[in-house]
């Protein structure tokens, strides 16, 4: 990080906390005053961060409504700096802010959505990959596959929310169309983030292959997790979880493990 | 089934049907349409532009936002420019 010399951190302290610059700074102007001046750059430095939330949280912004999300971001950004010179980094604090955020208490599953936002916007700008190589993995022989450890591409994310996420993310997209109505209490669901050909993919996975997929995500082997998995759901099907995440673009590449 | 045998079986109906996902050869057969843009759903934008970068536009079919579409697509697209 770079560290500014002390008359412009002192100048980015009066912006961020409205308080008077202390430092030799020239603040003189003929038409405003300091108080107002730093105001100008008060209201664009809120301005911006502003601007940044509504580009990630297009979806709070309308499960809240334009003038609450105004509100709860100016909140946020009295409590968040952003600490890179990258504006793509800010607001991973959302979902924790949410759940704490005493106005919007009402809406129990405002926190995982944001989670499922947050998710969506690093998909987006996380490095690119290779996708799985399926002829490197046609040159393995079956008796190692249960040694295979799949590596998740960088721009896959699993949201698992009590809520039905997933519903209510795909409702609020440009492309919804129709009557929506979403129960609540349908119950929980598990958003797949992935990235295919530059486009970010939200999609649902079953309990069992959200358990499978989490297996996974930590390192442990093709067998060990699919044996796992079937244990706790013994209606898992492996053949159509990997046709599927294979196909959203979940993994990237694989390397063999010791047998156990 | 025992465990090996699933594995067998699902691996190889994915070599079967021999899968292929190519998300990162997608981003280099991309190019960078300017002046088509929806209001809100830019890609990003030209260094001219008033505002930061994606879904930043503030206005449809600003000349200094582009979205990026499959390369030879720009063309064909009324109004769409490869330079800002």
């Amino acid at each position: 990080m770079i560290l500014l010399n002390n008359d412009l951190s002192d100048l980015a302290q009066a912006i961020v906390h409205g308080k008077a610059p202390s430092s030799q700074i020239d603040t003189s102007n003929q038409n405003y005053s300091v108080a107002i001046g730093i105001e100008v750059y008060r209201n664009n430095y809120r301005g911006n961060l502003h601007d940044t939330l509504v580009g990630v949280y297009p979806v709070i912004e309308q499960l809240v409504g334009k003038d609450f999300f105004r509100l709860l971001t100016r909140r946020f950004i009295g409590q968040n700096l952003s600490r890179s010179g990258n504006l793509d980094h800010y607001g991973a604090e959302m979902a924790d802010f949410v759940a704490a955020f005493e106005p919007a208490q009402e809406l129990a599953y405002l926190p995982d959505v944001a989670a499922l936002e947050w998710a969506c916007h690093c998909a987006y700008f996380a490095d690119d990959a290779a996708s799985l190589d399926i002829d490197k993995l046609a040159q393995i022989p079956p008796e190692q596959y249960p040694n295979l450890i799949l590596h998740i591409h960088p721009a896959c994310h699993l949201v698992r929310s009590r809520y039905p996420i997933t519903a209510i993310w795909h409702a609020h997209q440009l492309s919804a169309s129709g009557d929506f109505h979403i129960d609540l209490d349908s119950g929980s669901s598990n958003a797949l983030v992935s990235r295919k050909n530059d486009v970010v993919l939200v999609d649902k996975l079953t309990e069992a292959d959200a358990a499978w997929l989490q297996s996974i995500q930590a390192g442990t082997q093709l067998g060990e997790a699919t044996a796992s998995t079937l244990e706790h759901y013994p209606d898992f099907n492996l053949q159509a979880a990997l046709l599927k995440l294979v196909a959203q673009n979940v993994f990237e590449n694989f390397t063999l493990g010791e047998t156990p | 089934m025992n465990n090996r045998q699933i594995l067998s079986a699902a691996i190889g109906s994915l070599l079967a049907l021999g899968v292929v996902s190519n998300a990162s050869a997608a981003g280099k057969n991309m190019e960078q349409c300017y002046g088509i843009a929806k209001e809100g759903h830019n890609d990003c934008s030209s260094k001219k532009s008033s505002h930061s970068c994606a879904g930043q536009a503030t206005k449809d079919r600003d000349a200094e936002d582009f979205v990026a579409v499959p390369k030879g697509t720009c063309a064909k697209i009324a109004g769409g420019h490869l330079k800002s």
